[in-house]
């Protein structure tokens, strides 16, 4: 792909959201009118914990440039333990991503009810680090 | 460690006498088959051949504890297999698919096994058992053990309840490892005393080696090429079904979600333009990649069951093992450590998250 067409490029990004931290801090980061890039689809979860794996697989092979996680910080969790169960699970779903080159297109973070700007902030800087990484090798793909 | 050392013929009075204490109420043990080598479900002491020719027999046909996946009946199972069977069986105790109970897990030492048709090709060549020289031997006559035993690093009977070890000559070292194998032990009369098995350079060596021969296997280090490497695949699930720690009654792909017929299938293929079919392939291979990550034993049942010779070793036993080393976790190591993905720490992996 010639350079031109990168900077066309506008990634799609899937985000699973717990519904107690970041999908509350998407929306303040949405109600403080904060800016961010429109390169977000979220998805609201009860919990990070909900997060099976194999929804990242599908999302990526489906043809989604990068796939975002968003929980509370650990020892925060609503559920008392969700995310601590979750953050093994994506460890090893980007353990086993990292050997096939997709791992750096999955990116999970912590960020409270009340960290706007932080998800404003990581919104933009995981657009810009896909839009330099390229589309999806599996864009397209007849799977 | 206490146990005792045997002679070779003396194992077929041992496990008659577990039989006939009734320590177990069956045994699953190896027996000859033509020249090759299968499991039989034995109950009646008077059907236990000779064990020689077939316990420690370079072959595999079925891992031992896909047989007993399910056994959480009271009566009591003798398993004798390798250490792979052996491992596998513990970890579907913690998955609790078997009653801990009521196995009692027996180890025997593996130099690697051969393909069975390999096996029942050159059985003039390669006899009932082989050591590492002489599996070099057969190598360069372009006779090679499984590409799953090459890569392995634990092939000392040291997992399960009892371990058979095999020392020089004609002679078995039968030790209990837990409290439970050493009853059986002592039920079966063998007189135990302290045995010091020391065979920690052997194992380091066993590791070196199989540390070597995994590097030298072909990478798949990209999705073209697993989608490559996968091109054949017919999604049979026989590598499924014949994984021993892959256990879901209900398999997702047994759904039609994740096995769309009909008009779901065509739905698939309007909503994208086109489909591959059989639907679901490389998604299929990837979910198991990580439905056994944690729980892989790397006994290459998988590839053994694969009717279009795909060589899954270079998938599921090598990425599982990388998961595998960021929770510092052996499958079958302990029965007691939980698994990876039921427990947590509270500060830990956050360099692995982005």
């Amino acid at each position: 792909m010639g350079e031109e067409a990168k900077e066309d490029f506008e990634p799609k990004i899937i985000g699973f959201t717990c519904n107690w931290c970041t999908y509350a801090g998407a929306d303040l980061a949405g109600t403080s009118r904060k800016k961010y890039p429109p390169n977000v689809r979220l998805i609201r979860l009860m919990c990070s914990g909900r997060l099976d794996p194999m929804f990242v697989l599908k999302v990526l092979l489906n043809g989604a440039d990068a796939v975002f996680i968003g929980g509370c910080h650990p020892g925060e969790c609503h559920y008392i333990k969700g995310n601590f169960y979750a953050r093994r699970r994506i460890a090893a779903i980007r353990t086993i991503l990292k050997q096939f080159g997709l791992d750096n297109r999955v990116r999970a973070e912590w960020c409270s009810a009340s960290e706007g700007d932080k998800f404003a902030r990581i919104m933009k800087e995981m657009a810009e680090d896909i839009k330099k990484l390229g589309p999806n090798p599996m864009r397209g793909k007849i799977l | 460690m206490k146990g005792t050392e045997l002679k070779y013929e003396d194992l077929e009075g041992l496990l008659k006498g577990l039989l006939d204490k009734k320590t177990v109420d069956c045994l699953i043990l190896p027996h000859k088959v033509g020249n090759n080598v299968a499991y039989m479900m034995v109950t009646d002491k008077n059907k236990i051949e000779p064990p020689a020719p077939a316990i420690f027999a370079p072959s595999f046909s079925v891992n031992a504890a896909n047989i007993v996946k399910g056994w959480t009946i009271k009566e009591k199972i003798g398993i004798v297999a390798k250490p792979c069977e052996i491992r596998a069986a513990i970890e579907l105790i913690k998955l609790k698919q078997i009653d801990k109970e009521s196995v009692l897990l027996i180890s025997v030492d593996c130099s690697g096994a051969f393909k069975n048709q390999d096996y029942a090709d050159h059985y003039g060549e390669i006899g009932d058992w082989v050591d590492s020289a002489k599996i070099e031997e057969l190598k360069g006559k372009g006779i090679a053990i499984r590409e799953a035993c090459a890569i392995c690093d634990h092939r000392l009977a040291d997992v399960g309840d009892i371990g058979i070890a095999r020392v020089d000559g004609e002679k078995v070292l039968v030790t209990g490892i837990t409290d439970m194998g050493l009853d059986a032990l002592s039920a079966a009369e063998l007189s135990l005393e302290d045995k010091e098995i020391e065979r920690k350079g052997e194992k380091e060596k066993i590791a070196a080696d199989a540390k070597k021969k995994e590097e030298e296997l072909a990478k798949i280090s990209s999705m073209e090429e697993l989608e490559e490497f996968l091109r054949d695949c017919i999604v049979c699930k026989n590598c499924r079904d014949m994984c021993p720690v892959c256990y879901c009654k209900e398999c997702f792909f047994d759904q039609p979600l994740g096995n769309p017929v009909g008009g779901d299938l065509l739905n698939l293929s309007k909503l994208r333009g086109a489909v591959g079919v059989p639907a679901n392939q490389l998604m299929y291979h990837l979910t198991r990649v990580y439905h056994v990550s944690t729980t892989c034993v790397g006994c290459g049942a998988c590839e053994d069951a694969c009717p279009k010779d795909i060589p899954l070793t270079r998938l599921y036993p090598v990425i599982a093992e990388k998961v595998q080393e960021i929770f510092e976790y052996v499958p079958g190591r302990d029965v007691e450590e939980p698994l990876p993905f039921v427990t947590y720490e509270e500060e830990e992996l956050e360099d692995k998250l982005r």
